[in-house]
């Protein structure tokens, strides 16, 4: 039966190639569609796993509530009026009891390695310019193997501030905002009044302008040091053997002490949500593009089948039994989806890789261009969801054309 | 090996508009029959009723000893392929085939293609259009297309060829070649041919008429030899 259906197909070229169209678009904007989000979606994904590893270790910011001093001043059960009620942070965040968390991290088989941070506000100065910038102190060989950071460095490597010596990595913004080079020195202070001369060693771009505008990485003691607070710890980062797992440990970790305990999937929430958003849009439109493609098959099929009445009477009248009838229709459906498919998936490769190299005039990442998936799984995704409809809407067509008796066609045409 | 329709009646429509009444016809294996009547007499219908096509309101048609009714679809179509050829009024070539291709319709459907290639070309060389093998229907004559149809029925050497006024479409000539062609094949072959006609002179080429008038049996001549 393929040998007539490829006939009857050729023999109607226009509205095959109509259809052949119809698909290849409908696979062509699943895969573009597809290939723009999910790529989009594992560099959000992958910046923020950088930034907040699997799980997330940190200090809970106590605030000062007025309801728990009250006793201490006024006496059990008195009732009290304040005309100021106290407000405000008790402390900067730190963890409770770090040393306990790197005794219980380094021995828990599911932990690949964490990397501890601190975290203080400074201001940095060169000359006449002065620039706020959040101070994180690292650890660098733990935190290479924790995120992948190093990957963003643009001028010298985070192991240059390895062990110590009052060196630090600028983002890309802070180093304009200063105006300041690469080996230069810059003078660093915490708002106490000492200052200390730190040394530009490396340069970071994240491609993001807040980060690379506040963010300065030093030696994890040199900025405990000029905190004056030695050991103190505000998150540790843990990197998991199985990333997957990072919600139920983060929710088991939180038992052990008051700190604060958040896999990344909580952590970014919001960002978590927008994937949805994604995945439920483009669901929306590859179910509705399927859809109007199926309906051409569907229209185009039920129109030949009424046409094609008097063959197929003869067809039957010579022997071939009502399942070869279907199948010639369905191998006309089934020739279009795949054929249709291949060609509207080559040409969404095509669109991507043009996409994906147009300059679009500012950083996003590494480049200056969208980032485009090419996972395996969009394009198979394309080819099956295609064959599908192009099944679902031969069939019926063709179960139409196979229940059709010879004699009913040959007395409707005397 | 014969066609028996036993007090076979066929209505039509809710209103049971009775087309054949209580009709009772055997045709032996071998036999050349005519059937003529004027228009709506039955004669179609009988036709399909006799040829598998169709199936009767009352009474039975047994074929070869068995009654159609009860074989399966895939015995009914595998017995068409097999067994049956039909020419129809119209020609009902499939456009988008040539003209062999189309004679090899039946072969193709159960993997005879290449075995009954030169048989279909003996076929189209007998009917003087192998000029056209490789035409498709819209380039060949009304006649020419009508030939192409009978050789498409003849190419499984079938037991029993059914025709429904294959000539009613074509002039005198063509007619006449196309009756000439069912009358050697008769002769041939010895296969049991069932004409439907209401042209006399056709008629009068079988060897056996049978004469229908509103749907009952007025007259069933046998000739001798034809
Ligand atoms: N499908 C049908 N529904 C209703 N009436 C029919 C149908 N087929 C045939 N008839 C009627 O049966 C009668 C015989 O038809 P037919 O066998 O085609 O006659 P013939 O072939 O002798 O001209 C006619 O009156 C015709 O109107
Ligand atoms: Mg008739």
């Amino acid at each position: 039966m393929f040998f007539l259906a490829m006939r009857q197909m050729v023999s109607r070229k226009k509205q095959t190639v109509l259809i052949f169209l119809g698909i290849s678009f409908s696979a062509m904007i699943y895969v573009v569609i597809a290939g723009i989000q999910l790529g989009m979606r594992q560099y959000l994904a992958e910046q923020l796993l950088n930034n907040t590893a699997h799980i997330r270790i940190s200090g809970r910011e106590a605030f000062i509530v007025p309801e728990e001093i009250e006793p201490r001043v006024a006496g059990a059960g008195e009732l009290m009026h304040w005309i100021v009620p106290p407000s405000g942070r008790r402390d900067i965040a730190k963890l409770e009891n770090p040393q306990g968390w790197f005794d219980r991290l380094r021995h828990d088989p599911v932990v690949v390695d964490f990397a501890p941070r601190f975290s203080v506000d400074a201001i940095l100065a060169r000359g006449q310019s002065k620039w706020a910038v959040g101070f994180v102190g690292i650890e660098p060989e733990r935190q290479v193997r924790v995120t992948s950071l190093e990957d963003y460095m643009r001028e010298g490597s985070l192991l240059d501030l390895r062990g110590g010596g009052k060196k630090m990595i600028v983002g890309s913004g802070v180093l304009k905002q200063l105006g300041a080079r690469l080996g230069e020195f810059v003078s660093v202070t915490l708002g106490d009044g000492d200052t200390y001369p730190f040394k530009i060693v490396g340069v970071l771009h994240l491609g993001s302008k807040e980060l690379d505008e506040r963010l300065v990485l030093g030696y994890l003691t040199d900025v405990q040091q000029i905190n004056k607070t030695p050991g103190r710890i505000s998150e540790i980062s843990v990197a998991l053997v199985d990333i997957n797992q990072s919600k139920r440990l983060a929710a088991q970790w939180a038992l052990y002490g008051s700190d604060k305990v958040e896999s990344w999937e909580e952590a970014n929430a919001a960002f978590m949500q927008i994937i949805i958003i994604q995945d439920v849009v483009r669901l929306v439109i590859t179910i509705s593009i399927l859809l109007v493609a199926a309906f051409g098959i569907y229209n185009v099929l039920s129109i030949m089948i009424n046409q094609k009445q008097k063959e197929i009477a003869i067809l039957r009248s010579i022997g071939y039994a009502p399942a070869r009838i279907m199948e010639l229709f369905l191998w006309q459906g089934l020739t279009m989806g795949i054929s249709g498919a291949i060609f509207g998936m080559l040409l969404g490769l095509g669109v991507n890789l043009l996409v994906g190299h147009i300059d679009l005039g500012f950083d996003i990442g590494k480049g200056r261009s969208l980032l485009i998936s090419y996972a395996p799984s969009i394009y198979s995704t394309a080819l099956l969801m295609s064959v599908m409809a192009a099944v679902v809407a031969s069939f019926f067509p063709a179960r139409h054309a196979s229940k059709m008796t010879p004699l009913d066609i040959i007395r409707a045409n005397l | 090996m014969t066609i028996v329709a036993r007090h076979v009646i066929k209505e039509f429509g809710s209103s049971h508009t009775r087309v054949l009444h209580d009709l009772d016809v055997t045709i032996a294996d071998g036999e050349f029959v005519s059937i003529s009547g004027r228009s709506g007499a039955g004669k179609s219908t009988l036709l399909y009723l006799l040829s598998t096509l169709d199936h009767p309101n009352h009474g039975e048609i047994i074929i070869d000893g068995e009654t159609v009714r009860a074989l399966s679809v895939r015995a009914l179509h595998a017995f068409r392929c097999r067994h049956v050829g039909f020419i129809f009024q119209f020609h009902y070539l499939l456009p988008e085939l040539t003209a062999l291709e189309n004679v090899l319709l039946a072969p193709r459907n159960v993997g005879l293609l290449e075995e009954k290639r030169p048989q279909a070309m003996a076929l189209l060389e007998q009917f003087d259009i192998v000029g056209e093998k490789d035409k498709f229907p819209a380039q060949m004559s009304g006649g020419q297309q009508q030939r192409v149809a009978i050789a498409r029925a003849l190419i499984m050497n079938p037991r029993y060829i059914f025709a429904d006024e294959p000539t009613g479409n074509l002039d005198t000539v063509n007619g006449m070649k196309v009756m000439q062609i069912l009358q050697e094949v008769h002769r041939r072959d010895r296969t049991t041919i069932i004409l439907v006609t209401h042209e006399p002179d056709y008629a009068a080429m079988a060897s056996r008429e049978i004469d229908l008038c509103d749907g009952r049996l007025v007259s069933d001549v046998r000739r001798g030899v034809s």
